[in-house]
Order: structure tokens, then C-alpha cells, then sequence
């Protein structure tokens, strides 16, 4: 395993789970929850025929930046898709029962300096979503972890971090909504059905699962953060993430709470709004709307760097 | 349908254990593995439990995993291995890389 300063050096797009896990917090300060000696493995793949993984795909824990506890949640897309199941589902639930139970002790212990030690939930999401296998279990955890980020609202923040290899799609694609703050980089995806099953449901016509550009300008990081579904968009290195991390937990909770893209009255009408200007202009591709918010030469947008594209870029203006 | 354990017992020249008390190395990904090493007392031997959905496969397991014990001089470590259809090559090779994780000062892990 690498160092924590060679991990912070490295790519996010490469990292394995545990690794992200480990780089998101400070040096030496992760200590995960079920760790793989614990084999708390699935009990319905055995059954199946199909491998199991010590950890069930999802790496969880809790470490420091600065005073603030950040409580960890680290999907492994390489084991059967990053798919949620009963155990890491439970894992991923429990993780954030966690965080609003210390918010709230460390608010009674602290009632004067809680801003400062306030914990924060970040989510490395790498998942398909449900887990076929054991679906209905499966289903219950994308539930279960809904209703965890509604009684961690306005107490403890949650991040969601994209920038792995499968993407956020299916049923964590609702989820990764859900939270307060996105960070994506470039490569990050998140969507709900996935480019492989439209094309195979609608057709090539509809959608060229093969055609990578149009996948990532569809779903990927550039596009989400044009149209404001993802809060910030980061060069694909761990200490990039890691610095999102530490601003997000020193903002204020009104700060986080303007972040959100649903939750309320006033932005289930802007998302309503959206519907309605995308049912007007009938886009033909995500360069339609770039064009729309301002960008004059939309095709140019793919090719630049992060750097260069956050420089340039017009974004949808938030009402 | 259901998975296969395997269970084998080695024991090589001179056994030398890991110099931490666990480790862990690796994702059961499609044509890869993951292994888990502890330290225990087995009287200088080395114990390996195999996970897999392969069939038919035992001898190749336990050549492999001998292979690497006697080579290594490896001994009172018990060794997990959740498997998903690995070539030999690279249960060998996830073996060297979990041993010399196994062996890595705390230093170099941090």
C-alpha cells in the first residue's frame, strides 16, 4: 500500500476503495469499521455460486480533518459492479446513524466550538446500484440510507464524491441526489440508467452506448457541473477531493443547505423549470443546453483541462 | 453451483512468519483475488483456505500456494483467499505482493 503522501499524489480514477478510503482523511487518522478480518462477507452469493469479498465491496470508517470527524463511505466498483447488498448496505446505513449520533454528542459536549468539530459523511460512490443477487435487501439499504441523509439534514453535511472508474448509476444515482454537495472530477459519471441498458432497451438511435464522448458528455463531470448537479469540479487527484473535503466542513450549514438540488418547495420547482426548458428546445445532445447557458463554442468545452474549463465555462444560473 | 472451500497445509524449509500481526491485499474483481495473511502459531506451517466458484481446479491450488510457501520460506501465517476466477499467475504474484505487505514497516504503511 502506498504512503498517504503518495496516495494524495495519485490518481482517484485508479485508487482502489480502501485507498480512497485512506486518502480522504488526514495521515494516520482512518480507522474502518468491519475491516476485512472482521469476513463479514454477504451470506446470499455463497448460495449463488458467486465470489465473495471480506469487506462486501464497501469500505467504511471514520478519520480527522482537523477537528472535524469525517465519517467514510468507500464503494469498490471491481467487486461484482460496486453493487449495494444487504451487508454493505447495512454498513453504509449504519456509517451515517453513526455521524448524526457523534453530531449529536459532540454538540452536547461542545455546545461552543461545535462548528469547528462538526462532523461530515463523504460518500465515494462506485456503484451500479442494487445488487441482483440479493435485491430486495439491497433495495431496503438504498431506503434505509435516504432516510439517514433526511435526520443528518441540517446537522451533519454529506458529500458525495465521484470520480471512479463505473460511474454512480441506478438506484445510487437517486441517492448521490439526495445529498447536500457533489464533487466530481472529469471522469466521474453519475446517471440512473446506465448508457449499456438505454441503448440495449431504446436502441442504437436513442443512445451509442459505444460513442465515450457522448456518454461523458451526457453524464460525466463537465456536463453535471455546467448544469449545476454537481457543486464542484476537482483535477482527478485524491488531494484534490481532500481539499473539497476540508472546505466543505469548515462552511456554514446554510452554506451547505444552498448547495442541494432537491428538498424543498422552491427547488422541486426548479428542477420543474429545467423539465419544461428541455421540453421546449428538444435538445439533441448536452452541447444544445451549453450553448444555451452561454458557451459559445460548446464542442471546444470536451477538450480543454479541468483547469482551462473552470476557467471559461458558463454555467446554468441558480434562481 | 455454490462455492468450493478448499483447505491445505504447508510447511517449507526454514518458516519465517509476517512481521505484522494481519494483512489484507487486493479486491475479488473479475480474474483476481483478494488474500488475507495472520499471524498464528502452527508449529512453523502455513494453513490456506481458498475461496472460488471454480470446479475442478484443487491440485493447481495447492502446487501454487506450495509453491510460494517453500520459495518464500513461509510459516505460522494462516492465509485466506476469496478468489474469482484467477489465473495461477496472478495467485501467485497477489501472494508476493500480500507477503511483502505483510512485511512492510509501518513507516512505509502510514
Amino acid at each position: 500500500m502506498k504512503n498517504w503522501k503518495e496516495l494524495e499524489a495519485s490518481s482517484f480514477l485508479d485508487a482502489n476503495a480502501r485507498e480512497r478510503a485512506l486518502g480522504m482523511v488526514e495521515a494516520g487518522t482512518f480507522t474502518e469499521f468491519l475491516n476485512p478480518r472482521d469476513r463479514f462477507v454477504s451470506p446470499h452469493l455463497p448460495v449463488l455460486g458467486t465470489a465473495v469479498e471480506f469487506d462486501d465491496g464497501t469500505v467504511t470508517g471514520v478519520g480527522l480533518i482537523g477537528k472535524h470527524p469525517v465519517f467514510i463511505v468507500s464503494m469498490e466498483g471491481k467487486f461484482i459492479g460496486g453493487s449495494i447488498g444487504e451487508v454493505n448496505g447495512g454498513k453504509m446505513v449504519n456509517t451515517l446513524r453513526l455521524a448524526e449520533k457523534a453530531a449529536v454528542q459532540i454538540k452536547a459536549a461542545h455546545p461552543d466550538e461545535y462548528d469547528a468539530r462538526r462532523p461530515l459523511v463523504a460518500i465515494s460512490f462506485e456503484t451500479g446500484g442494487v445488487r441482483l443477487h440479493e435485491a430486495n435487501a439491497g433495495l431496503l439499504a438504498h431506503a434505509e440510507v435516504m432516510d439517514a441523509f433526511q435526520d443528518c439534514r441540517h446537522k451533519v453535511p454529506i458529500v458525495a464524491v465521484v470520480g471512479s472508474k463505473v460511474g454512480c448509476f441506478g438506484g445510487m444515482g437517486f441517492v448521490a441526489a439526495a445529498t447536500d454537495v457533489i464533487v466530481m472530477s472529469e471522469e466521474g459519471r453519475i446517471g440512473l440508467t446506465g448508457p449499456e441498458v438505454i441503448e440495449q432497451e431504446m436502441g442504437k438511435e436513442e443512445f451509442d452506448a459505444s460513442n465515450k464522448a457522448l456518454v461523458y458528455r451526457t453524464t460525466g463531470g463537465k456536463q453535471k457541473y455546467i448544469m449545476q448537479d454537481c457543486n464542484y469540479l476537482v483535477e482527478d487527484k485524491i488531494s484534490d477531493f481532500y481539499d473539497v473535503l476540508a472546505k466543505v466542513a469548515d462552511l456554514s450549514m446554510q452554506q451547505i443547505e444552498e448547495m442541494r438540488r432537491i428538498g424543498s418547495l422552491k427547488l422541486v420547482q426548479e428542477q420543474m423549470d429545467l423539465v419544461k426548458l428541455v421540453g421546449e428546445m428538444q435538445p439533441k445532445d448536452s452541447m444544445d443546453l451549453w450553448k444555451y447557458y452561454g458557451n459559445e463554442s460548446p464542442e471546444a468545452l470536451p477538450e480543454m483541462s479541468t483547469a482551462e474549463f473552470l476557467k471559461v465555462v458558463k454555467r446554468r444560473v441558480r434562481k | 453451483m455454490a462455492l468450493t472451500t478448499l483447505e491445505f497445509e504447508f510447511k517449507a524449509d526454514a518458516p519465517k512468519s509476517i512481521a505484522k500481526e494481519w494483512s489484507h491485499l487486493g479486491v475479488t474483481g473479475s480474474g483476481d483475488l483478494e488474500v488475507l495473511m495472520e499471524r498464528k502459531d502452527l508449529g512453523g506451517k502455513t494453513k490456506a483456505k481458498v475461496v472460488t466458484p471454480v470446479v475442478g481446479f484443487d491440485a493447481i491450488w495447492e502446487k501454487m500456494i506450495n509453491k510460494f510457501v517453500v520459495e518464500n520460506n513461509v510459516g505460522d501465517v494462516s492465509i485466506e483467499i476469496n478468489d474469482d476466477n484467477a489465473t495461477p499467475i496472478v495467485v501467485y504474484m497477489r501472494l508476493r505482493q500480500a507477503l511483502a505487505e505483510a512485511n512492510a514497516k509501518e513507516g512505509e504503511q502510514a
